[in-house]
């Protein structure tokens, strides 16, 4: 029986992590069997928890009989998936080359993929009713569903092809390849036989093909059956991420759930904009400052309100949000008590 | 700040990056400065700073001064080919590039090398006073930055390795380029910039230019007895909120050293608003 599946994405420094545990915690309350996923490199998730060192394997929560959390490690993901599509020969080849090791670091698509696989392998072993995986901060948050798509593109020899034309040649042609007058030409000018090894290279990760592309259509339709709920603030950054999950998201997706906006000011301070005379005993000085300091965080909240009900307004989003605390949640208790006292984010995640 | 022929601001994203980098050009053309501001990573990102539609990769005055472009990496590697590494016009280029692209994507450094190129051909063309470069996030950064020396490596002789080379020195010059980080006070942004830094005196790569701790709340200098002696409503609430943020930033603004403050603003919300007004603080500083 595969587990249910909850997104919980958005820009990186918005608060996911906190989000995804209170949602763990608050499923395995509720009797609901449930592993957290983080590829979050920060210890942030394994602190508020409560447990030591997170790995790829997941670790049981002390005190939370029905909760499990698991941080993933990006690079060993990806080297898992050498070691299970390649043969054995051809893939410690690849994990020894220095370009394999560039594509590696630097396709977010292909980190992002790696943990979708990791993903999916949660998720059909049967162990959880749910599996609730805070996104890589690397990528910002859409780009883990477009993910399984750019990586089969990338392995499936969309690069082999622009280098040696339209018809992927075997092996053996190699040599008449490289050899083709623009390509010796290219690497006289770099001064290097560098095509030619990369040749040699995307033709070593074309054969992990069949296993990717097998597998990547199962993890897509993982992602595209699973709730999501993109988390963010009002400011500009992590509100673009947001609006690319209604502007770019792939076909078949379930459209996300709720924005989540996440420590937000209290929305009574909106109706703020005038502060009636001194009438207390504070000097006025003192008076002066705070009433300037109301006025300024109401000018905030109101910002706020405006970049929310613009969000609702162009995309049609249900809008969710949790209230501003002086210090984000570090226990079990905390981090039910925020999806408690938060406002729509409860339905958001479970209804 | 801007002394220099090249100025890269960074800063993990979401804390202000292009807003800095942008007031930074208009606070320089202000004073006079023929400056070119460059995009790294997406049109879109420095256009809105600027308050313009789009960006191409021509350079074009958006501000008295101030003249705006974003690298297009297609055009970089044709250009990196033909005006650095002097590939002869009379080489089929298009079939060289389709062949290089694939070089641009694989290679590790390559990429890299020709996005830097760019900005580094147009700081040694004596065009500009002072060329702006909205760099690559913080994390990517190191690897640009380390990107000229990887390719020493990799290509044994030739063009590109001297053009490399080239590139190496000047980045590592003082009197040519310079970084500007751009942080928050915060735990994560903080600890990002800190481990640059480490990693950055740790390597000659560039010099470090400053720090720049954006989004910085203003003292309200009331001692906590007033605050706690105000009667519960949105005052006192208001005061707690902004002494809690307060003393959490003090930290993380202690923890980062020298660095120059730019204020929060509140109820900004729009990019160019942004940038329009920090552009006010850096003309007062």
């Amino acid at each position: 029986m595969s587990a249910r599946i909850l997104l919980v994405t958005g820009a990186g420094g918005v608060g996911k992590t906190t989000i995804s545990a209170a949602a763990g915690v608050t499923a395995a309350r509720r009797g609901i069997s449930t592993l957290v996923v983080t590829v979050d490199p920060a210890k942030r998730l394994a602190d508020a928890l409560g447990v030591g060192n997170l790995g790829n394997l997941p670790t049981h929560v002390t005190g939370e009989p029905k909760l499990w959390a698991a941080m993933l490690d990006v690079a060993a993901s990806w080297e898992a998936i050498v070691a299970r599509h390649a043969d054995p020969e051809v893939g410690d080849k690849l994990l020894a080359n220095p370009y394999f090791r560039a594509i590696a670091d630097r396709f977010p698509a292909a980190q992002a993929y790696a943990a979708g696989e990791q993903m999916a392998e949660f998720v059909e072993s049967g162990s959880w009713d749910l599996v609730i995986v805070d996104t890589p901060p690397s990528v910002g948050g859409i780009d883990f569903l477009l993910a399984p798509g750019q990586a089969r593109d990338l392995i499936g020899g969309k690069l082999l092809r622009w280098l040696t034309g339209a018809k992927v040649p075997a092996r053996r042609a190699l040599y008449r390849v490289t050899a083709r007058p623009v390509l010796r030409l290219a690497d006289m000018v770099l001064g290097g036989p560098l095509l030619e090894e990369i040749a040699d290279f995307l033709l070593d990760l074309r054969t992990l093909y069949d296993g990717v592309e097998q597998r990547a259509k199962g993890v897509e339709r993982h992602l595209r059956s699973a709730r999501t709920v993109v988390v963010t603030n009002a400011y500009p950054t992590p509100m673009r991420e947001a609006r690319r999950f209604f502007e770019e998201l792939p076909e078949g997706s379930v459209v996300p759930s709720a924005v989540v906006f996440n420590r937000e000011l209290p929305h009574e301070w909106e109706q703020i904009s005038a502060v009636p005379a001194n009438g207390s005993d504070l000097d006025q000085r003192s008076w002066t400052a705070l009433r300037d300091n109301l006025l300024r965080w109401a000018t905030e909240a109101r910002r706020n309100a405006d970049a929310r009900a613009d969000f609702a307004a162009r995309y049609g989003a249900t809008l969710a949000s949790t209230p501003w605390k002086p210090q984000p949640p570090t226990d079990l208790d905390a981090l039910a008590d925020l999806v408690a006292a938060s406002n729509g984010l409860d339905e958001a995640l479970f209804a | 700040m801007l002394s220099r022929r090249l100025l890269l601001v960074s800063g993990k994203g979401g804390v202000g990056k292009s807003a800095v980098a942008t007031s930074l050009a208009m606070a320089a053309a202000r004073q006079g400065s023929r400056v070119l501001l460059m995009g790294m990573v997406d049109a879109l990102g420095l256009a809105v700073h600027l308050g313009v539609d789009d960006l191409g990769p021509e350079p074009r005055e958006t501000h008295p001064g101030v003249y705006a472009a974003v690298i297009d990496r297609a055009q970089a590697l044709d250009e990196y080919l033909r005006l650095q590494v002097r590939v002869p016009k009379a080489m089929p280029t298009k079939q060289l590039t389709r062949a290089l692209n694939v070089l641009v994507e694989t290679a590790p450094g390559v990429r890299e090398i020709v996005s830097m190129g760019k900005p580094i051909y147009e700081a040694q063309r004596r065009v500009w006073d002072v060329v702006v470069l909205d760099a690559p996030p913080i994390g990517q950064l190191i690897s640009y930055l380390r990107a000229p020396a990887t390719i020493e490596r990799l290509v044994p002789t030739g063009a590109v390795q001297r053009q490399a080379a080239s590139m190496r020195r000047f980045l590592a010059n003082p009197d040519r380029a310079g970084l500007l980080l751009v942080t928050i006070p915060e735990e994560l942004p903080i600890t990002e910039t800190i481990d640059a830094l480490t990693e950055l005196a740790a390597e000659p790569l560039i010099d470090l230019a400053g720090v720049v701790a954006n989004r910085v709340l203003p003292d309200l200098d009331l001692d906590a007895s007033i605050v706690a002696s105000l009667p519960p409503g949105a005052m006192r609430d208001a005061a707690e909120l902004h002494q809690t943020l307060f003393t959490q930033q003090a930290f993380w603004l202690d923890a980062i050293g020298k660095a120059t403050w730019l204020p929060h603003l509140f109820g900004v919300m729009t990019p160019g608003e942004v940038a329009a007004r920090l552009t006010d603080v850096w003309e007062m500083q």
